[in-house]
């Protein structure tokens, strides 16, 4: 009795521990050898002749070929298709076809991985029908759930693909448009509608380079032969810093030497180190260090600042060198990104403040929550503006912004920032200072694009009919009290 | 998140000096016992906590780590607010790192607290054979301003947990010097008398919403 009630739960363990998938493969034509057999019965028997009624313990393994039931293990069956052939009729016309295939099939699996107990070994008491019944039952609901499984799992990889295929579809068409139809008439086309719209979902990697040099313009008019100039200056300066050696240096001299090389050096190994190309010895290593070096000769009362080796990556990766220093001083010249990297604090609290009146706007709690916790914006923008958020987002994230930020203008990285503020706020909104502080100077690593941009979708620059641009202006008459309200210091 | 942890103090510590001297990767190891050969570059300031056992207290860390550049100093003076220490740290390769100290005292003391704990910590000691700055000298220079001082070697790990142990602790002397009763929940701070002494001694909550 005992015997029998521990066999019954084998039985039911290894049904429930093999895949039903591995089990309806092979379930009919595969019987256990002997050798196997004694591993589990004390009193080795001979083995029965294989037979379907046989009672005995059944292996998948090597066995003998029988006909029509061997099997191809290149031929991939689905579980609906071996659960038909196990259960037996089921309509349709897949029936016939699974078993039109088996009949092709020439090999014999040879898996051992996998043992299924139908029946008792011959030398214990046999199941009661009711027991069997109960485990055919177990069996079949198993198997009926895999094929659930499977199913599933095959809709969502198919759902998956098409997604894919759309994208790329929608990839190629845009790159049709982009290239036929906007690009040859890009003064009269780049505000229409439908550009703008076309512009919103993405720019094709082929064509985002031109895209961004066109959007960002040349006010400075900055030729490639400027550009060559300023780096033959910064090579020679480069040249007779190495050889004075940066330990020469005079403390008056210290604006200079901030600006100077060595921290370019310095910030190239650290700009975007997962992706081993900038590094030293890595294959844009010289074109980062020849655009930031010149550009610190080309405007030296600017200098190096960090957070420009992350625009500058950003912008080698999608264009030529000479262009890609173009389209980099010109980026530089825009108001937003100018107060930022000469570090003008009244103006970037300027900036700060108009991104709060837009931020109460439209994520109220969650302005209230960072106002309880003296979250200030200066913590997190300061990072995200500074690498028009090339640091903290994915990068195909930010890219995308930068392709919003081409087209809108410096509006877009604030919106990005309310986008980022909604997307997150339910998860903010359970945290405490230090907590929130954290997340938001250290994204998550996995954000999706199409999350991230359906919450900026649903943010509105508007506050009470005014523009980002109007309520900056106002700011900006305001003055100094508007700047004593939103003072990033006192948090005391 | 975080609201739910319990303990008796929040100490607010920044990290601050020159650019490159390892900053982040001093934290990282402190909070993460994690070294990355290539971090990225500090933009701003990124924060880090943790959480550790003085006695029979439980101390947690919020710790500031800023970015070294100078241009950025304007802002980033403003975070040595309610800061109760400071890791000054150079890198004892650099010795123009070791040169701008002072001016990063100056800075610390200017904005922050000025019963701040500040401890000099020359870190990479792993690259013993280019030390450009003597051992001896930054320590004169730390007794002679009454500043902590020790070598760390982020990379392998050396005197870390100790640099960060020591101005812990020793924020913590000087807390219950003024006779902070254990188990306040009241915002520590060193120099403003303790606003409240706590009523339950038990008591352990989140604090330190002010620091």
């Amino acid at each position: 009795m005992c015997v029998h009630v521990i066999f019954s739960l084998l039985n039911t363990f290894l049904s429930i521990l093999y895949l039903p998938e591995i089990c309806t493969t092979l379930f009919h034509h595969v019987h256990f050898p002997s050798r196997f057999l004694n591993l589990f019965s004390r009193k080795p028997k001979e083995p029965k002749p294989p037979s379907q009624n046989a009672p005995g313990w059944r292996l998948f393994g090597k066995v003998p070929l029988r006909e029509n039931t061997t099997k191809d293990p290149k031929d991939s069956f689905t579980i609906q298709q071996e659960y038909q052939v196990k259960v037996g009729p089921a309509p349709g016309p897949q029936v016939q076809l699974s078993a039109a295939r088996r009949k092709n099939l020439e090999f014999e699996p040879l898996s051992t991985t996998a043992l299924i107990l139908e029946d008792r070994p011959p030398n214990l008491p046999a199941k009661s029908v009711e027991e069997a019944m109960r485990h055919k039952q177990e069996y079949d609901e198993m198997v009926a759930g895999a094929r659930r499984r499977e199913l599933k799992e095959a809709q969502k990889k198919r759902r998956q693909m098409k997604e894919r295929f759309k994208q790329e579809d929608s990839i190629a068409n845009a790159m049709v448009i982009w290239n036929n139809d906007v690009l040859p008439n890009w003064d009269c086309m780049r505000n229409t509608r439908r550009v703008r719209e076309l512009w919103w979902q993405g720019l094709p990697p082929s064509v985002r380079g031109r895209v961004w040099s066109l959007a960002i313009g040349n006010e400075l008019n900055i030729t490639p032969e400027l550009f060559e100039i300023f780096l033959s200056r910064a090579k020679e300066r480069w040249k007779s810093f190495s050889e004075t050696s940066s330990e020469n240096e005079i403390e008056g001299r210290y604006h200079d030497r901030e600006s100077s090389l060595d921290l370019i050096k310095l910030d190239i190994s650290r700009t975007f180190p997962s992706l081993f190309i900038f590094q030293k010895g890595g294959p844009y290593h010289d074109l980062l260090r020849s655009v930031l070096g010149a550009y610190t000769c080309y405007r030296p009362d600017v200098g190096y600042v960090q957070g420009m080796s992350f625009i500058a990556a950003v912008l080698i990766l999608n264009l030529e060198e000479a262009e890609a220093f173009i389209a980099f001083a010109n980026l530089l010249n825009k108001p937003c990104q100018m107060a930022f990297f000469r570090v003008d604090h009244d103006l970037m609290l300027k900036y700060f403040a108009a991104f709060e009146v837009f931020f109460e706007e439209n994520l109220p709690r969650l302005f209230n929550h960072f106002q309880i916790n003296n979250l200030t914006p200066d913590l997190y923008l300061i990072d995200w503006i500074f690498t028009l958020y090339s640091k903290s987002l994915p990068l195909d994230v930010a890219c995308r912004v930068w392709d919003v930020f081409c087209r809108d203008g410096e509006e877009c990285l604030f919106r990005t920032g309310l986008g980022i503020l909604r997307l997150y706020q339910e998860v903010l909104l359970q945290m405490d200072f230090i907590h929130m502080a954290q997340f938001l100077t250290r994204l998550p690593d996995d954000m999706a694009a199409d999350n991230l941009f359906s919450c900026i979708t649903a943010t509105q620059m508007l506050s009470s009919n005014r523009k980002w641009g109007q309520v900056f202006s106002a700011l900006m008459k305001d003055g100094s009290k508007e700047i004593a309200n939103h003072s990033p210091a006192p948090r005391s | 998140m975080g609201s739910d942890e319990a303990y008796n103090f929040v100490f607010k510590v920044v990290l601050i000096g020159e650019s490159g001297v390892g900053k982040s990767n001093l934290l990282s190891r402190f909070t993460k016992n994690e070294f990355n050969h290539d971090s990225r570059t500090t933009i701003g300031v990124e924060f880090s906590t943790r959480t550790i056992q003085l006695k029979s207290l439980i101390i947690k860390a919020q710790i500031w780590d800023t970015a070294g550049l100078e241009r950025y100093r304007a802002i980033t003076s403003a975070y040595y607010r309610g800061a109760v220490g400071a890791l000054l740290v150079y890198d004892i390769t650099k010795h123009l790192t070791y040169e701008s100290v002072e001016r990063w005292l100056k800075e610390l003391y200017d904005h922050a607290d000025p019963h701040i704990v500040v401890m000099l910590v020359g870190n990479k000691t792993d690259l013993g054979s280019e030390r450009s700055v003597p051992t001896e000298d930054a320590k004169d220079f730390a007794e002679k301003n009454g500043l902590l001082f020790l070598e760390t070697s982020a990379l392998e790990s050396t005197n870390v947990e100790t640099a960060f142990q020591n101005v812990l602790g020793e924020i913590h002397r000087k807390v219950s010097s003024k006779e902070v009763t254990r188990g306040s929940i009241s915002a520590v701070s060193l120099s403003s008398p303790v606003p409240r002494a706590a009523g339950d001694p038990e008591e352990k909550k989140p604090c330190c919403r002010n620091l």
